[in-house]
């Protein structure tokens, strides 16, 4: 909303805004609340509270238990992430984002446990331990020394551009053949990713246009990450069941996120 | 402790803050709402107000560093999501009170000079004995200085300044009731928290009791530089504007001196420190008199 002279509110497109004011409204408290209202008011751990549990095999939810583990990982990866990136974010308004992200990761990571125990998973904690993909570790420990070196730019490379990139294009992929409730929980979170792919992609190109020498050290972060992701995302897309020309469209997907920033 | 950490879940959060009290607001007041003209009007109770926002944006700030770099160090999931919530409630707040500056005159490209021209240098002292902490990742330490001794501050402190100012001021009124409503989640959180963890880890406690005592003095050090360079009451008297009457702490805030309010508040802070600090088993240190 913009205040004419007079003082009324009036709505704005917030593309139609200086690059300033564009970055003071959407990395803002305001901008996640309203955003936010929209899509989860009357939800209940991410869901409409009247979808009903849908029979399924032995096997099926054996299956979806290790999907949703590998999902816990992931967005434990991004709270730890997100939250470590606030102490190292350059300036008030990148701290702010962050915080908002911060707390998308940690309702992402509440929606998927809650989801674990609908499942009759009696300790998720233990469970998602128990099934990890080792690529996803190996890839959670990396984030977070990106993190610990304040690596700012490799940090949010890894967080908001690999990381949400990778989320994003399983869970959209996901949603579409999964049961209603994990559905509805899955789209929540899509919403929430695609705030933080756009952050990412705005903060690093923005940087790139100043610094291109930055790139050299991105590009050698995503060389290093490929693999991991590649592998987690081939393992998820087996244990949900997608064909093969989606797990191929999958990996196109990703790669094509990272490659609007000039990494082929 | 998961029956405990289920009421500080990230659904409750949403349903009780954001979609509960915050519900209708846009930076923490309701829209429309402005500072009034005999504040912006007045060069001294301007200044007044830019100097005391400044102090509540540097304790904000060092909140949001606090809780965000506190979610690593966590011993489990639960307390990680729940300062989730923290993180983003503190980031608000940060919002919030620079959002009051602009609407007191300051320009965006001045505010960091702003900030550094007004920060109390004990408040600074003060919100650096805690970062410490954090940044070793101590998670004790750092959930007792920031849920129990900062939050326990800056919740008297708002309360007092809600009843200076709900009155005279409605805009800032409300936007402190709803930063009242997050620092009494968080205190109530570093207490059911810490409490159990004290009992696991007893040898924390003369290093938490240091820490308790070094920040109590920068904040009592703080407070004195607030009160005693405050100019807005001589200013209003000079006005002849009538102070508002409100109760605090069962004192009549109108008919108080500067040095008074001061003692006011300490003691107050001081004594609620005592008391949560006495629930989670660790002995309240008293600090020395600045």
């Amino acid at each position: 909303m913009a205040v004419t002279s007079a003082g009324v509110a009036t709505p704005v497109d917030v593309h139609d805004l200086d690059y300033d004011r564009f970055l003071e409204e959407v990395h803002s408290f305001e901008f996640w609340f309203e955003a936010v209202s929209g899509y989860l008011s009357g939800l209940a751990w991410g869901h409409r509270p009247d979808l009903v549990e849908p029979a399924r095999t032995a096997e099926e939810r054996d299956r979806l238990v290790t999907v949703l583990c590998n999902y816990c990982v992931g967005e434990t990866a991004a709270l730890e992430g997100a939250s470590g990136l606030v102490a190292i974010a350059p300036n008030r308004l990148a701290k702010v984002f962050l915080a908002t992200q911060v707390v998308d990761e940690g309702r992402h990571l509440e929606v998927f446990h809650h989801r674990l125990r609908d499942l009759g998973v009696e300790d998720p904690e233990s469970e998602v331990e128990r099934r990890a993909s080792r690529s996803l570790v190996l890839f959670r420990r990396r984030l977070l020394e990106l993190v610990a070196g304040k690596d700012w730019e490799a940090a949010i490379f890894a967080q908001n551009v690999i990381l949400e990139s990778l989320e994003f294009a399983v869970f959209h992929s996901h949603a579409a053949g999964a049961d209603p409730i994990t559905a509805d929980v899955l789209q929540g979170v899509i919403r929430d990713e695609r705030r933080h792919i756009g952050f990412g992609e705005n903060e690093l190109g923005r940087r790139l246009a100043t610094a291109p020498h930055i790139r050299a050290r991105l590009g050698q972060t995503k060389k290093e990450l490929d693999h991991l992701v590649l592998d987690s995302l081939e393992e998820t897309s087996r244990l949900i069941g997608l064909p093969r020309d989606e797990q191929d469209r999958l990996g196109r997907l990703y790669l094509g996120s990272v490659e609007r920033l000039g990494f082929a | 402790m998961s029956d405990f950490l289920s009421a500080y879940s990230i659904q409750n959060w949403l349903e009780s803050c954001p979609q509960g009290y915050l519900d209708g607001t846009e930076f923490g007041h309701l829209p429309g709402e402005g500072e009034p003209e005999l504040l912006l009007e007045n060069d001294i109770l301007r200044e007044d107000a830019i100097a005391t926002t400044v102090q509540m944006v540097v304790g904000e700030r060092c909140a949001l560093a606090a809780s965000s770099g506190l979610i690593n160090a966590a011993p489990d999931e639960g307390s990680r999501r729940y300062l989730a919530t923290q993180t983003l409630d503190e980031a608000r707040h940060v919002e919030i009170f620079t959002h009051r500056l602009y609407d007191l005159g300051v320009r965006k490209d001045q505010l960091e000079d702003v900030i550094r021209r007004y920060a109390n240098p004990n408040l600074v002292r003060f919100a650096e004995v805690l970062l410490e902490k954090v940044d070793r990742k101590d998670f004790v330490s750092g959930v007792v200085g920031q849920n129990v001794v900062l939050e326990g501050m800056a919740f008297s402190v708002f309360e007092m300044m809600h009843a200076l100012s709900s009155e005279l001021n409605p805009k800032f009124g409300r936007t402190l009731a709803g930063t009242i409503a997050d620092e009494r989640r968080h205190v109530g959180f570093g207490e059911n928290r810490i409490g159990s963890l004290l009992k696991q880890y007893p040898e924390k406690k003369p290093e938490i009791e240091r820490m308790q005592k070094e920040m109590s003095y920068w904040m009592l050090a703080t407070f004195a530089d607030s009160f005693r360079h405050n100019q807005t009451q001589a200013e209003m008297e000079r006005l002849g504007q009538e102070r508002p009457h409100s109760d605090y702490q069962g004192v009549d805030l109108g008919v108080l001196s500067p040095e008074q309010m001061e003692d006011v508040l300490a003691d107050t802070v001081l004594k609620e420190f005592k008391t949560r600090l006495g629930r989670i088993g660790v002995e309240y240190q008293t600090p020395a008199r600045p």
